[in-house]
């Protein structure tokens, strides 16, 4: 059996899948980025290896993606995690024709060919509006862990209105709201309804066109999940592999290459 | 060959030839502040009268091109600070900031020491943001200030008005009257002609360089190394030196169409870019598109200054009218964003381009603002594949190499599958515009 | 009409549902009503409305979207660091709002709103748009022939929108009931500037900008009411500090951002909101060619703004002036996030401020700002700065 692995090295977590040449996910791993991005690339192939319970050696090729996609030092090759999540989510939802990836820096919208290729793509601009870290931010201010938003705002009946999506300003305003005696959940819905309206209009910019695919590790926030299916009034893919997508599209990609006799770089 | 010596980057005998004139340039700028020399002209680069300040024997002054000098050396964040302390803001156009920086710090660069404006000659030609800039100037300066108002092209299918083109020629006789006060003496129409005479030959060898980069391999960069010509274009246009500057580079670059010599190894992608550089991370930028194979085969930047490769040539025989139109029609700036689709549009089909790169400076809105629309045209309306990248042409603080190098590779990802899957690239990217239930109004 | 019977107050109330009414249902009634009549937008600054008029086409003002309005397709045509007012006032026009318009004259303000020209030509083919450039070289002589030569041009696509041509006649009598309206509005900001506490910015701000909407007749009747009404008013002037108001020329502050300030603790003398439809300081005169008359008042009577670039007399000095005629304690300087314009003037202000010693607040805000409890903290505390001195 021939087996290649994809590892997606992300601002907050690295990810690592290793699939087999009937292209089954046999493992998957997950360890936080922290400051050394090349060891905890390292660290996350090594969790998979033990975890599918194969050597180095048994794997025919290796894609690295993400942010830290070059600090892959064993990997054969390096692919962006544009390219691995429309891959990814093609794979786990072969009708995907729009991804919607929200990470911890950014926000992407990707329109794909049936066969998983991009069309075109769109990033958020630099500022970190609309991104998991606007989300985190929230919480902070709020007291909040950043697992539990998601599901407290689906209980906000009265969602505010936030006058700004700006990292820095939506401190203040929170923190207004609160002065007003607005309720916690009402506030959280009210966040999580403007990061929708804009990640929406993000995406627009490539054409919405059904089946819409959700991944990147803030699609694992139910509110953010429901909000962005009222916005664009359709259903979302959402896989519970959503934050390992990336991962897995390197790791097609790394068996397309092994299997076409692409020599390994290493 | 002697540019594979120097790396995956096209460094011929014209490089080296620019650096010399540049600095011959920046020396005389330094003598004329340190010791006394000619009277400087501040001007703008895009559509200008230089040909008038050089006939008067003054010496042009380009705080543009201080600016972006000062941006290249990786030394433009201090003078940008400076001035934000003075109350400018983050949000407005860095070039403004590094010169305004630069002056209150005496006009001294570390390349350079500009001399003192007599003459602040505001040919703003589309861009209010020098409006501003040079009224600042002035008051700062003192110096006579003349703000020559140059009518917009407001209707694309149509150049200027002959009103139009009166207006600015009468312009032009006013600020003759300011020069000759200025310098003490009446001008000398023969020399104006002969000045004149020089920029047109110039000119006409600056377009047919840029109709040398439709051939397969394109000869060099026509956005990377078109900024180096743009240097002599601009500073030295209407002078012999110039001139010979330009000889000497057509000569260079026709060898290497001869040749089949590009500035890379192997062309892979033919791009059009629009759009000014990120002047401190130059080096850096185009590395991210030769790891490509990405070539430039045209750019709307190197038309800021002029429109040459679209026809326009000065008329020794009708100076001041052919002046009049090289600032009005004959020049990027002074067009509108329609006139720039149509413009890139040409580029993409005569200069046979794969893609559009879109470089998006927050500095400088006249180019940016409105480039998402330019985005949905491209993609949307003609299938052009198009990339939107975003940073500035003067403040360091705007560019982020990974966030630039994701967007790039991903880009060119795409590009190489649907090569390698032989998808033509039109087939791709469906016209698809907003659906009626969007509530576009059309 | 019932306009008659109305309070100063029942005008605040009504105009400030006209000014918020982003579906423009007060024109799309009077054009119901009017079928043959044509409506021309005017993106802000200043438009020579008295053209439209003359042409039988009613001018209505298009000043954005507030903050009632979700940005979801201008963002995908302008960036991030592009003012919110060009973003909003596209997309009032992506999502239909803007339907009822038969052309937009937008002119040379900044770079973005030329762009936005551009884009509106291409977003909206069967619009007329056209683009006003305005002279920059007013100390020429060549100035007032170019302004004439090209406000003739616009007049040649108002035409053709019209559907008729325009007399000199109708000139004359769009520029003096101009005139009226303008004179009318010049008397309630010389009455607020001498009683700030009978009339509130934010009430004089909607009420006139209800003229940027409604017919001009109409306006000019609702005008003279709410004038004899706030005569009327009386009341004893509180403890506040007396501002100037400078850069909210083109994007407009929230109403309730205006109301913020003064319940911080100011009284507005004057301000520059919805400046170029109060352009002129002095009435245009009517004799003579009344195309040129405008051209030339434009360069001789127009109020100094940060888009005209009139190096004949500093902006500092106009604002110095102004400073020192109305006697203000301060100036607030509220600017719209990533006013190209505004911002520029700003060093050159508080250089000038600085040295005539006159005390200045820097604000900035965006119209679709909904909450304001930074600002007004930062207002009241330069507010108390000043008190407590």
């Amino acid at each position: 059996m021939i087996y290649a692995a994809g590892v997606d090295v992300g601002s907050t977590q690295t990810k690592a899948v290793i699939m087999d040449g009937s292209r089954r996910i046999r493992a998957r791993a997950l360890v936080d980025t922290g400051a050394n991005v090349a060891r905890a690339a390292e660290r996350a192939f090594e969790a998979v290896l033990q975890e599918a319970g194969l050597r180095r050696e048994d794997i025919a090729f290796v894609v690295g993606t993400g942010y830290g996609r070059f600090k892959v030092t064993f990997g054969d090759a390096q692919i962006t995690e544009i390219s691995c999540h429309a891959r990814g989510a093609s794979f786990v939802f072969p009708g995907t024709r729009t991804v919607i990836d929200m990470g911890g820096q950014d926000a992407k919208g990707i329109r794909v060919a049936p066969g998983g290729e991009v069309v075109d793509f769109v990033m958020n601009d630099k500022c970190a509006a609309g991104t998991g870290r606007f989300l985190a931010n929230a919480a902070e201010v709020l007291g909040l862990p950043l697992d539990a938003i998601g599901e407290i705002s689906l209980a906000g009946k009265n969602p505010v209105r936030l006058s700004t999506v700006c990292t820095v300003f939506v401190e203040s305003d929170i923190l207004a709201y609160l002065g007003q005696g607005k309720r916690v959940e009402d506030i959280l819905a009210g966040v999580h309804k403007a990061i929708a309206a804009r990640t929406v209009s993000l995406v627009r910019r490539v054409g919405i066109e059904p089946e819409v695919t959700f991944t990147g590790g803030v699609s694992r926030n139910i509110g953010m999940v429901r909000a962005l299916e009222e916005k664009l009034g359709l259903h979302l893919n959402v896989s519970p592999d959503s934050h390992y997508m990336g991962a897995i599209g390197a790791a097609l990609f790394a068996l397309e290459r092994a299997e076409s006799g692409v020599l390994s770089r290493r | 060959m002697a540019q594979q010596a120097m790396g995956s980057r096209y460094q011929g005998r014209i490089h080296l030839l620019q650096k010399e004139l540049m600095g011959q340039y920046f020396q005389e700028l330094t003598q004329a502040a340190e010791n006394g020399g000619p009277p400087a002209a501040y001007m703008l680069i895009s559509g200008n009268p230089v040909e008038l300040v050089r006939a008067f024997g003054m010496l042009p002054v380009y705080p543009e091109v201080n600016a972006l000098q000062l941006a290249v050396k990786k030394e433009s964040l201090p003078y940008i600070l400076l001035a934000e302390q003075m109350g400018y803001s983050v949000d407005n156009c860095a070039y403004v900031k590094a010169d305004i920086g630069l002056f209150f710090n005496g006009l001294r660069a570390p390349f350079a020491t500009f001399p003192k404006p007599t003459l602040i000659l505001c040919n703003y030609v589309g861009c209010n943001v020098y409006l501003n800039w040079f009224e600042h100037l002035a008051e700062y300066t003192g110096a006579t200030i003349f703000p020559l108002d140059i009518p917009f092209i407001r209707d694309p299918a149509q150049g200027p008005s002959e009103e139009d083109v009166a207006y600015v020629v009468g312009q032009l006789e006013e600020l003759i009257a300011v020069c000759e006060r200025l310098t003490g003496r009446p001008l000398d129409w023969e020399r104006l002609k002969e000045v004149v005479r020089l920029s047109q030959q110039t000119g006409q060898l600056w377009a047919e360089i840029k109709h040398l980069t439709k051939n397969k391999p394109c000869p060099l960069d026509a956005y990377f190394d078109a900024v180096t010509l743009m240097g002599p274009l601009y500073c030295l246009r209407g002078t012999e030196e110039g001139l010979a500057f330009f000889e000497e580079a057509y000569r260079e670059v026709e060898e290497r169409v001869r040749h089949n010599i590009g500035p890379i190894p192997e062309e892979r992608f033919r791009i059009v870019v629009e759009g000014p550089p990120p002047w401190p991370y130059l080096r850096t930028f185009r590395d991210l598109f030769a790891r490509w194979g990405a070539v430039a085969v045209a750019s709307t930047y190197s038309t800021v200054g002029g429109m040459w490769e679209f026809g326009f040539a000065h008329d020794p025989e009708k100076p001041l009218e052919s002046i009049a139109m090289h600032m009005l029609y004959w020049n990027l700036t002074n067009r509108s964003l329609l006139l720039r689709y149509q413009q890139i549009r040409r580029y993409i089909e005569e200069w046979e381009a794969d893609a559009l790169v879109i470089h998006s400076v927050k500095s400088c809105r006249l180019f940016s603002a409105g480039q998402g629309d330019m985005r949905e045209y491209f993609t949307k309306e003609l299938g052009v594949p198009t990339l939107l990248l975003e940073s500035d042409l003067e403040d360091p603080r705007y560019f982020s190499e990974a966030q630039m190098r994701n967007r790039i590779d991903a880009f060119f990802e795409s590009l190489e599958h649907r090569k390698i899957r032989g998808h033509p690239v039109e087939a791709a990217v469906q016209h698809s515009n907003f659906s009626p239930g969007e509530g576009e109004a059309r | 009409m019932r306009a008659g019977v109305e309070t100063a107050e029942e005008i605040v109330a009504r105009c400030r549902e006209v000014v918020e009414d982003l579906s423009f249902q007060t024109v799309r009634e009077w054009k119901a009503q009017h079928p043959k009549a044509r409506v021309v937008g005017c993106y802000p600054v200043y438009s020579p409305v008295e053209l439209i008029h003359a042409a039988g086409i009613l001018p209505v003002g298009i000043f954005g979207g507030g903050n009632q309005i979700e940005i979801a397709h201008a963002d995908a045509r302008f960036q991030s660091f592009v003012c919110s007012i060009v973003k909003s006032t596209l997309e009032l026009g992506l999502t239909g709002r803007l339907d009822f318009l038969d052309g937009i004259l937008f002119h040379s303000i900044c770079d973005p709103a030329r762009n936005l020209a551009s884009v509106f030509q291409r977003n909206f083919p069967s619009l007329h748009v056209d683009y006003i450039h305005f002279p920059q070289n007013l100390a020429s002589p060549l100035a007032e022939v170019y302004l004439t030569q090209e406000y003739r041009r616009v007049l040649r696509g108002l035409e053709k929108i019209g559907g008729q041509p325009v007399t000199e006649e109708a000139l004359v009598q769009a520029i003096s009931t101009m005139n009226r309206w303008r004179s009318l509005v010049r008397e309630l900001y010389t009455l607020r500037a001498l009683q700030p506490h009978l009339l509130p910015a934010a009430e004089l701000y909607p009420v006139i900008r209800a003229g940027t909407v409604l017919p001009v007749q109409e306006h000019i009747r609702l005008l003279e009411i709410f004038l004899e009404g706030v005569r009327r008013r009386e009341g004893k002037p509180k403890d506040r500090i007396r501002v100037l108001v400078e850069g909210s020329f083109c994007e407009q502050p929230p109403i309730d951002l205006i109301a913020c300030l003064e319940e911080a603790g100011c009284y507005v003398l004057d301000d520059d909101f919805l400046l170029g439809w109060r352009w002129f300081l002095e009435d245009v005169p009517i004799d003579g060619d009344p195309v040129q008359a405008l051209a030339r008042a434009y360069i001789h009577r127009s109020v100094y703004s940060p888009t005209k670039h009139d190096l004949r007399r500093r902006k500092s000095d106009h604002l110095l002036e102004k400073v020192r005629t109305l006697g203000a304690d301060a100036v607030v300087v509220l600017i719209p996030k990533f006013c190209e314009p505004a911002l520029f003037d700003y060093p050159l202000y508080r250089r000038a401020l600085e040295e005539a010693r006159v005390p200045h607040l820097f604000v900035e805000y965006e119209e679709k700002m909904w909450i304001f409890d930074r600002v007004r903290t930062e207002v009241e505390t330069f507010v108390e700065s000043l008190l407590f001195d």
